[in-house]
């Protein structure tokens, strides 16, 4: 089975394992899955990539999706079978949401957590403000809010410097208590429709959006608080926060004030969600018998679950671990534990009957546009959430409509692909004569590993993936099960924001920085050419930056430009001028992305540096004693001589910034909003975190298309001013 | 002259300020970070960070490992694959040639990631998600367009006579190749070596994509994996990096000349 090692329970489940495998005569391999891409991408990976995985922990809202594409195995026969299970000994709630559409069981529950608020009693207690009373209201909640906002510097404005009233949390599961408070609701009873732009649901995002936006008493640094990071709760200086979950009372631990937790103020219903990981077993297991019995006997099992709540996981599905002195440890913060128990009653799952993972990320943009930024009115950011949502609900609907793919469909497009292939190998040799034929044969035999590589991972795949983009499939579904979509994704290309956004974002990348890269490179060889005292050092230092893996680029720049403190807003502000928010404002976040791409040029400076040493001096002195300028001979006598180093340049620098990928990932994640998410990431969240194949081989191909285009737009416009394009071969060769 | 040695230093202190930070950073007590003034460092830097970071990132001898193996693999067979097809582009002669080289140079101008989903299908009916396969074998065959075209120009550069002569002697191709030609290009083999090795050692799409167990990574996948962590600090991520830069700062110092002049060659047949 696969696991976060990070996960505090990792050892015992470990100590599990080795008894069950005692028991049974198996072996269990547990498998660390924290990671680069986090657990749950890497998880679709591996059941995307059909690698055996008996058990597996995923998150409660993405049970529908994995559903939907027939990639759990249906455990209720198991169930039936088992003369020792009884359902009564778990929570109704988290046991009912681990089932399927037609009510039957799919997985058990590991832990889970209610949304709550979390209180900073010392701080209420020191401003003279009332504490949070049972039963009270959002009015309540404004108004302690209100109270409690400072600011501290006495700068006029409250920023992140000063002491705030609440700290709002923003992510999909976190919004559901206000909606369902309010009275609204994300999809109707069938999960058909979207119901985003009901009068409620305006109604929360409008409170939200004042709270955050309007009288500023509330913050949303918890959307922002990386591990860099300390957030405004924790430093003490805000009196509010929420709704979280269970999980923040382990960070909260050694915190030096008196804190506790809350139930959610209440609207006109009392309402708050809960936050689950389910243990399924995937349909690629090859022992889902064992699997079972693993999942019932050691996840399901009381030993384990008492051992998760002991250490503060959540709260554990069975009742008897929940209601144990494990979970309700008196000696542990917060006081309050019992909250978690209380509010059970008004808890709420949001439905299997989506893809809550794809509908977030659909609406994502408008949510954050909204809250986040505040940039947006809620009303219309809610109609047009609606609009998007109710268009991805009505893709899904139509699938099964849909005609399967032609078996023939693939390979036919990959034999078209080495046709093609076998034309290009087949065409004359040069000067006339086909050689000696033990020549040919050499020449054969050395070219077969490139042919080899060339045709099976390019080629072939392209003409694939020119296949799949008139197809829908999911790769969790067996490929017998592509629907043909037919020009579907192109036409949805044309119509998704995001899309839009992305391209727009990449457009202006490759734009400002592949230009800025090349001046900078250019004048860095020009001025590092000529050798002289540190010359050496300097040429080092402005290399070395094109050698580091972007994965610490990103990691290190991230910290630089960090808005509150980070050195480059520091160095602006001893300037007197204020830094914006590089990675957290939209309108700033490319061109950050762009001062890193300056800073990585040393690859181009290396290649001019290079040319500049075959640049003919003779020619320089010449203009020198004619009395040209500095300014002159660069651009009568350099420039022209490395007109084809500079278009190699352009062109490479073009293909690599439009592929921009590790960066943003790591950086930013595309945020904020769709600011950032360059194609290649939007291609990959597409295709492998959605594992929608076919629209993701669609965007791959618009990818390809524009480059092309741009390329041959390059080339043609050099044509005038590069004696030998490059690319134009033909060039010959010397002979054996 | 003077204008020169201020932009000179100027442009250094700018580049190499980044790197700098890292460095600080990672010798500064945890969570101390950037508010501690830099010259408290002369006091005690604290050089326990490295071995922190290194445990946290999980088998710290098995990744590097992981890592050196793969990129190991991956040179040599770019070496060999590269250097065989750019020789039967420069010096024999045979059907097809010039379309083909066309071809090589078309690759350079198509994004690799057109290709990202159908090899994912590729990798997976063959049954290698979670193997070293998908990181080593699409850079290895054919995946650099632009080390053949290195090749082909430096054997090309190599006189007619060289060929002839081999001729003469009745050596084949194969071993005109080998033992007449091969050792002429050393300092190409020394450019795309390293070139492979800083592509290899850094990649991070891969290892994204196909490595999952935790006994298969490498470094920059724990790396990006720990920066991502919550309760990661950042002079613990600093530090971590700064393991991981370190390789392939050495190769850039050890070969720097190497690269220098290869990378000249390259540039007067471009």
């Amino acid at each position: 089975m696969v696991e976060d090692a990070a996960l505090r329970s990792w050892p015992t489940l470990q100590g599990l394992a080795r008894d069950f495998e005692q028991r049974h005569g198996v072996q269990v391999k547990l498998v660390d899955l924290g990671g680069a891409a986090g657990t749950k991408d890497k998880l679709k990976f591996l059941l995307a990539g059909d690698v055996p995985l008996d058990l597996a922990r995923i998150d409660v809202t993405e049970l529908a999706a994995y559903l939907a594409d027939g990639a759990l195995v249906d455990l209720q026969f198991y169930f039936d079978a088992d003369a020792d299970w009884r359902a009564g000994e778990w929570f109704t709630g988290p046991l009912d949401a681990c089932r399927d559409r037609a009510g039957r069981l799919v997985g058990l529950p590991s832990t889970f957590t209610p949304y709550v608020m979390y209180v900073n009693r010392s701080l209420l207690a020191r401003d003279g403000i009332e504490l949070p009373q049972p039963g009270w209201t959002w009015a309540d909640m404004e108004r302690i809010a209100r109270a409690a906002t400072r600011d501290l510097d006495g700068d006029g404005r409250i920023d992140a410097r000063d002491q705030w009233g609440i700290s709002i949390t923003q992510w999909l599961q976190a919004l559901a208590p206000w909606v369902w408070q309010a009275g609204a609701d994300f999809l109707d009873d069938n999960g058909e429709h979207a119901t985003l732009d009901s009068p409620q649901f305006v109604e929360v995002l409008t409170f939200l959006h004042r709270l955050l936006h309007v009288d500023r008493v509330a913050s949303n640094d918890a959307t922002f608080a990386s591990q860099m990071e300390q957030g405004l709760f924790q430093a003490g200086r805000c009196a509010l926060y929420g709704p979280v979950g269970y999980w923040e009372t382990y960070r909260f631990a050694s915190l030096p004030f008196d804190w506790d937790v809350v139930p959610l103020p209440r609207h006109r219903h009392e309402a708050t969600a809960v936050a689950m990981s389910v243990y399924v077993v995937p349909r690629t297991a090859r022992e889902p018998e064992l699997a079972y019995q693993f999942l019932r006997e050691v996840l399901g099992g009381e030993a384990y679950q008492r051992r998760m709540a002991e250490i503060g996981n959540g709260v554990p599905g069975l009742v008897s671990a929940a209601r144990s002195s494990a979970f309700l440890d008196p000696n542990r913060q917060p006081a309050s534990e019992h909250v978690f128990l209380d509010v059970l009653r008004s808890a709420r799952f949001l439905p299997p009957s989506a893809n809550w993972g794809k509908l977030e990320s659909v609406v994502q943009a408008e949510l954050e546009g909204v809250l986040l930024s505040g940039s947006l009115d809620p009303a219309a950011a809610a109609r047009a959430m609606d609009q998007k949502a109710d268009e991805h609900l009505a893709r899904v609907h139509a699938r099964a409509a849909r005609p399967r793919l032609s078996r023939a469909a693939l390979p036919l497009s990959i034999a078209l692909a080495l046709l093609a292939f076998a034309a290009v190998a087949r065409t004359r040799a040069p000067r006339g004569g086909a050689g000696l034929r033990s020549e040919a044969r050499a020449a054969r035999w050395m070219l077969l590993p490139w042919a080899i590589g060339f045709i099976a991972f390019l080629l072939a795949p392209m003409a694939v993936s020119l296949t799949l983009s008139f197809t829908e499939w999911s790769p969790l579904r067996p490929l017998s099960d592509a629907r043909f979509a037919g020009l579907d994704n192109w036409q949805r290309l044309a119509s998704d924001p995001t899309f839009a956004t992305s391209l727009r974002a990449t457009a202006l990348y490759v734009v400002c920085a592949v230009p800025l890269q090349l001046a900078a490179a250019f004048a860095l060889a020009l001025l590092l050419r000529r050798g002289g005292r540190g010359t050496g050092v300097a040429r080092t230092l402005c290399y070395v930056p094109a050698i580091v893996s972007p994965v610490i680029v990103a990691a290190v720049w991230r910290g630089l430009l960090r808005e509150s403190d980070g050195p480059v807003n520091r160095f602006l502000g001893g300037l007197g001028i204020e830094g914006p928010g590089w990675l957290t404002d939209p309108a700033w976040v490319v061109p950050s992305f762009v001062v890193l791409s300056v800073w990585t040029c040393g690859a181009q400076m290396l290649v001019f540096l290079a040319a500049l040493q075959s640049v003919d001096s003779t020619l320089e002195d010449a203009a020198r004693v004619d009395g040209a300028g500095a300014w002159a001979r660069t651009r009568y006598i350099i420039v022209p001589a490395l007109a084809p180093v500079i278009l190699f340049n352009l062109l490479t620098g073009a293909i690599a910034a439009a592929q921009v990928f590790a960066q943003p990932y790591v950086m930013t994640g595309g945020g904020p909003g769709d600011a950032s998410r360059f194609l290649v990431l939007y291609l990959y969240e597409a295709g492998f975190r959605h594992l929608e194949f076919g629209y993701a081989s669609a965007l791959a191909w618009v990818l390809a298309l524009l480059l092309a285009a741009l390329a041959l737009a390059l080339l043609l416009f050099a044509r005038r001013y590069v004696p030998h394009a490059f690319g134009a071969a033909g060039a010959r060769g010397g002979r054996v | 002259m003077r204008a020169r040695t201020l932009t000179l230093v100027l442009v250094a202190a700018l580049f190499g300020f980044p790197l700098a930070l890292l460095l600080d950073l990672s010798l500064h007590p945890e969570g101390t970070g950037l508010a501690r003034p830099t010259r408290a460092l002369l006091m005690d830097a604290a050089f326990e960070n490295y071995a922190e970071a290194l445990r946290r990132m999980g088998d710290f001898p098995r990744l590097f490992a992981n890592t050196m193996v793969i990129t190991t693999l991956s040179i040599a067979g770019q070496l060999f694959v590269c250097s065989f097809a750019g020789f039967a582009f420069a010096r024999l002669s045979f059907r097809g040639r010039d379309a083909l080289f066309l071809a090589v140079l078309t690759t350079m101008l198509v994004p690799d990631h057109v290709a990202s989903v159908p090899r994912f299908l590729l990798f997976r009916s063959l049954g290698l998600v979670d193997t070293w396969y998908p990181l080593i074998l699409p850079t290895v065959l054919g995946g650099a367009p632009f080390f053949i075209f290195l090749f082909r120009q430096a054997f090309a550069s190599l006189g007619d006579e060289l060929g002839e002569a081999a001729r003469m002697d009745g050596a084949s191709p194969l071993r005109a190749y080998w033992h007449v030609f091969l050792p002429l290009v050393r300092p190409m083999l020394g450019t795309v070596a390293i070139f492979t090795f800083l592509a290899t050692w850094n990649d991070f799409w891969a290892p994204l994509l196909y490595v999952m167990s935790p006994e298969k990574r490498t470094l920059t996948l724990a790396l990006a994996g720990f920066s991502r962590t919550f309760s990661t600090s950042v002079e613990h991520l600093m530090a971590a990096s700064a393991v991981v830069l370190a390789p392939c700062l050495i190769v850039y110092f050890l070969a720097q000349n190497v690269f220098l002049r290869a990378v000249r060659v390259a540039a007067k047949k471009s």
